[in-house]
């Protein structure tokens, strides 16, 4: 798979892609594509480099060798039109900012400097957080809702945007379900709209659930493709080292972290 | 009882050098609460504590060189140096190595004093320089202030929406393409524009208490960041004039000296005490009446608890930007 095989409708190609802080390489040789509307789970032990892959779609670490592609550009400059939501326990919860402020966020870029933001822009934002089902709580202060509901506002935050590449560093840990269940609509209902989505988790069964391709990664890449191809115990075992993969409860594959 | 409140808030700044020295507490205050509120939300107090400490030499060199004329600039070269090399070093993660920090600081403390010490006027310099001669001001010093207090208000209002983004999320500022280093830049710059603009007023020593309590203090009485913001410049300019009040009338009524910075900065502690206490009350009676946590004004230090066991997740929120005492 050359850079060049990229097409207009790949959202992100990896072409044996190396990524490096300084002088040491933090993952080697990722490839695969995400195709508009689609939806890639990086799975991996932590430290396999998961949120590395991330930065560096987000061309906030280079590339050493092969190449990154974002939206037919280079990743530094497609940021525009990449959403990025972190996790939400990285967040202050003491900030005096409420949670229709935090969605607001997301127009800034397209506000522009100084301009104060417009009545299109709070309906932007406005629509973000009923999408994550939580119009209801838009003048509450962020810190004061729960992990769960702070995640669903970061993602309306980057639904306000318009991305057409969304980003999400594990958007599940310590998530209920009320609210895994409002996220993962939100995310359906922005690939049925052409967005690509790649996702960090370490959860398999939501990976299975949820995601058209898996990639697995510690390091380097052990495999990309379909969730039946990719989600199997050897895949995984080789993946997470030895014994950290067991059969749980239903008969589903559970990776420890 | 109003019209002798009234005379007396207002009759002593019938004295000209009193009008002008209202005049100069009103612009730093106003302006320290405004950029106070971006130091607690960055919590940026450290920079301005050491702000306080490297601006020093540069305050003793240019009264040196040319008088009480060259306290300004001499304090504007080292403040902009000291906040450009603080934002080169926090951009690559080397601040958390404070005691370096604080021997360097210290260091250019310690120049400062050297240089005062071998003046024949040595302590009555000294006390000027620390804790500021704001009674002494004059029209062109109030020039001065009013300019760096426009110019910094404008910077900070132009640039709120990314200045707000990059505190609240820096990784997501990056992400979205922002240069975060230049926006901090903007930031240290302004507050150390403010910090030297005090400087004349209120000393080196007491500056970082215009900046840091009135903003501390707001953020108690609310959650939002407007309301914040005001509340801080109502304050600090609050507090500028009742301390210049009080020092005043103590003076003339009870010939008691009372240093003008000194009482400004009582006043504000005390302030901040009495929003310490008003929020206490507060949630005292929220305590009491538990259903009120359903509210949207939930106090910070009831997140916790008003987030519950679904956010198990959520960190304790570590201390805020408490005014630092300076390494001495």
């Amino acid at each position: 798979m050359s850079p060049s095989s990229a097409t207009g409708a790949d959202a992100l190609v990896l072409a044996d892609a190396t990524v490096a802080y300084g002088r040491v390489a933090a993952l080697e040789r990722v490839s695969g594509r995400v195709p508009a509307g689609r939806t890639v789970a990086l799975i991996g032990p932590n430290g396999a480099g998961k949120s590395t892959l991330i930065k560096a779609i987000l061309g906030l670490v280079p590339v050493v060798s092969g190449a990154i592609t974002v939206l037919g550009q280079a990743p530094a400059k497609a940021r525009r039109e990449v959403g990025y939501v972190p996790q939400a326990d990285t967040l202050d919860a003491d900030f005096p900012v409420s949670v229709a402020q935090v969605v607001l966020m997301g127009r800034y870029r397209r506000i522009g400097w100084v301009r104060r933001p417009g009545a299109e822009d709070r309906a932007v934002a406005a629509a973000a957080l009923d999408t994550v089902g939580l119009a209801h709580r838009a003048k509450e202060r962020f810190g004061t809702l729960s992990g769960g509901q702070r995640q669903r506002v970061l993602l309306a935050r980057a639904i306000a945007a318009s991305p057409r590449l969304l980003l999400l560093d594990e958007p599940f840990n310590g998530v209920d379900a009320v609210s895994q269940d409002a996220l993962l609509a939100a995310l359906a209902k922005l690939t049925a709209g052409g967005t690509a989505v790649v996702i960090s988790t370490h959860d398999l069964a939501l990976a299975h659930l949820a995601c058209d391709d898996v990639c697995l990664l510690n390091r380097h890449q052990f495999a990309f493709g379909p969730p039946a191809a990719t989600l199997t115990p050897e895949l995984l075992r080789a993946t997470y080292g030895g014994a950290a993969v067991e059969l749980g409860a239903h008969g589903v594959l559970v990776a420890r972290p | 009882m109003s019209a002798s409140l009234g005379t007396l808030l207002t009759v002593p700044f019938e004295r000209p050098y009193l009008t002008r020295a209202l005049i100069e507490l009103l612009l730093l205050g106003g302006v320290a609460g405004i950029v106070g509120v971006f130091v607690l939300l960055r919590r940026l107090a450290f920079l301005a504590d050491a702000l306080t400490h490297t601006v020093f030499p540069g305050v003793v060199i240019g009264f040196l060189v040319s008088g009480q004329h060259g306290i300004f600039p001499g304090a504007l070269v080292i403040g902009c140096l000291t906040a450009t090399l603080f934002t080169g070093l926090a951009a690559t993660r080397r601040v958390a190595e404070d005691a370096t920090l604080a021997i360097l600081l210290t260091g250019f403390f310690a120049v400062g004093v050297v240089l005062v010490s071998r003046r024949s006027s040595y302590t009555s310099d000294l006390t000027a320089f620390l804790f500021g001669r704001v009674l002494t001001v004059s029209d062109g010093d109030i020039v001065t202030t009013a300019v760096v207090t426009g110019a910094v208000v404008v910077l900070l209002a132009a640039l709120r929406k990314e200045l707000l983004l990059v505190a609240f999320d820096p990784q997501a500022a990056q992400a979205a393409g922002y240069r975060v280093i230049a926006l901090d830049l903007a930031l240290n710059l302004s507050i150390a524009l403010v910090v030297v603009a005090a400087v004349r007023a209120v000393g080196t020593v007491l500056v970082i208490a215009l900046i840091v309590v009135p903003a501390a203090a707001a953020r108690l009485l609310s959650d939002r960041l407007l309301v914040v913001t005001v509340l801080a410049a109502v304050f600090g300019m609050a507090s500028g004039w009742i301390g210049l009040l009080v020092s005043y009338q103590v003076s003339v009524d009870h010939g008691i000296r009372l240093a003008t910075g000194a009482t400004v900065v009582l006043v504000l502690v005390a302030g901040y005490l009495l929003a310490l206490a008003a929020t206490a009350a507060r949630a005292r009676s929220r305590r009491t009446a538990p259903d009120a946590l359903a509210g949207s004004a939930t106090r910070p230090a009831l997140a916790g608890e008003a987030t519950g066991p679904a956010a198990p997740s959520a960190p304790e929120a570590p201390a805020r930007a408490a005014p630092r005492g300076p390494v001495r």
